[in-house]
């Protein structure tokens, strides 16, 4: 019961100081790809820890064994326990039912969202197959249309698609930086970490973190790859290259305000670049790692505790490398030993 | 354009010459000008274009015994529409990807060409 608290606890946490944190930070537009790691650490230890706390909840003393019989017995063992209370009983529903929809509804989502993402990707390049032309660039695709515009599908018929508008604006360096970042995109296979995070946001719409990520993950993508195009092309033609788009812009295709982002991306580019220095990456790293394994951590702490009971299979291997028979009541089963509480 | 379906490149030369002809063209016109670049039989051709009338591309109208074909939509017409696809947040953004730059309006644009002008002379080269 402790346990699922304290990560039910730690999700709620995470879930409302972590977007809060990683937003004010400046480091994250230095590191762009440690910062997409870190939410993406972020969504997984919410997601993981929800889906750990109901399994607390419905086995309070889920082993961690080699052995797969011991821990199917062990488990068993424990249920068994928790339903010979009324109490039990309805924490571990409670539990399962915590765990199935969490676990259930996030893999669900991911899954619908990427198939239906890779299906109108396809539908997408059929439709250019008959309509674009061809270019000399290889794998790219010119489409004739009056506003300046590049965008990619990946998948297994990528392209990088160039309208004719953007053709015509765009001089050699900066269609190179153009070209540069969209191939960024496809060899990071972006697609699928902004498809991720956009299923995981459809999947829960009214949880601020996973609109956040979503949200700041596509921004992220985009500087990602704008270090790409400028490491190999030089960061002014980058920068020229989407001051020259947004100049041919025709205001009727104005759908969506993306201004902000484009300004900052400009700003970014013309400044003078400073990475995030080894000591802070190397931190950085460190807590997104930390993010992603706290939630094992609670779990393994009490089943080491229940490997000390002498009733549990599972616990025999392991009690004998232990500190020796602490042995607790039935009722104690679940809680960590004094020292971790 | 590559290995997208069996008649993938078939279809897409069928669509450039009815988008390039003035007029509706019957199976027998578009496979006697297809065959200038290559060896066609004629029902391939009238698979091909039954294909591409199912999918909506072409539309047709039966002329004596034979069926003559228009496209249903001009290139830019269907140009257009692919644009809006891929930059519609409604669509599936995650299924385009993300565009070089967001659609923006005339003040941004300025703003844009101002942060460039800011700073001439940056260190080529130097990414992250």
């Amino acid at each position: 019961m402790i346990v699922a608290l304290v990560l039910a606890g730690y999700a709620a946490t995470l879930a409302l100081a972590g977007p809060r944190v990683l937003r004010r930070s400046s480091w994250t537009a230095r590191a762009p790809r440690l910062a997409i790691g870190a939410w993406q650490a972020l969504s997984v230890s919410v997601l993981s820890s929800l889906v750990l706390a109901g399994l607390a909840l419905a086995a309070p003393t889920a082993p961690f064994s080699t052995n797969l019989a011991a821990v199917l017995r062990t488990c068993l063992i424990a249920i068994e326990r928790g339903y010979a209370t009324p109490g039990g009983a309805g924490a571990a529903l409670a539990g399962l039912v915590l765990t199935t929809t969490v676990g259930g509804w996030s893999l669900g989502c991911l899954v619908t969202g990427l198939a239906r993402s890779a299906r109108e990707r396809a539908r997408h390049v059929q439709a250019l197959s008959l309509v674009a032309r061809a270019s000399e660039h290889p794998d790219t695709v010119v489409l004739d249309h009056g506003t300046p515009a590049a965008y990619c599908l990946s998948g297994r018929h990528r392209r990088v698609v160039l309208t004719s508008a953007a053709l015509a604006a765009l001089d050699k360096p900066q269609l190179r930086a153009v070209l540069a970042h969209e191939e960024a995109h496809l060899a990071g296979h972006h697609h699928l970490v902004v498809a991720a995070a956009a299923a995981l946001h459809r999947a829960f719409p009214r949880v601020p973190l996973f609109v956040q990520a979503h949200r700041e993950v596509a921004r992220l993508v985009e500087l990602v790859a704008d270090d790409v195009a400028a490491r190999r092309h030089g960061r002014f033609p980058v920068a020229a290259a989407m001051v020259t788009m947004a100049a041919g812009q025709a205001p009727s295709v104005a759908l969506a305000a993306g201004g902000a982002g484009a300004l900052e991306r400009v700003r970014r580019l013309v400044g003078p670049a400073h990475p995030l220095g080894p000591g802070a990456l190397l931190a950085s790293f460190a807590i997104v790692i930390a993010l992603l394994f706290a939630p094992m951590l609670a779990v393994a702490s009490p089943a080491l505790a229940a490997a000390r009971i002498p009733g549990f299979p599972a616990a025999t291997a392991i009690s004998r490398a232990a500190m020796g028979p602490n042995c607790h009541d039935p009722g104690m089963v679940a809680r960590p030993p004094r020292s971790q509480r | 354009m590559s290995v997208l379906r069996p008649f993938g490149e078939l279809e897409s030369a069928v669509m450039d010459r009815m988008w390039a002809a003035s007029r509706p063209l019957s199976v027998r016109e578009v496979l006697d000008d297809l065959r200038g670049d290559r060896v066609l039989a004629y029902t391939t051709v009238m698979t091909v274009m039954d294909n591409l009338y199912r999918k909506g591309w072409l539309t047709r109208k039966r002329e004596g015994r034979a069926y003559l074909y228009r496209p249903s939509a001009s290139r830019e017409v269907h140009a257009a529409r692919l644009m809006s696809q891929a930059f519609t947040e409604g669509g599936d953004p995650a299924a385009t990807l993300v565009h070089f730059i967001e659609a923006m309006s005339p003040d941004e644009a300025a703003a844009l060409r101002h942060a460039l002008s800011e700073q001439p002379g940056v260190d080529p080269g130097a990414g992250q």
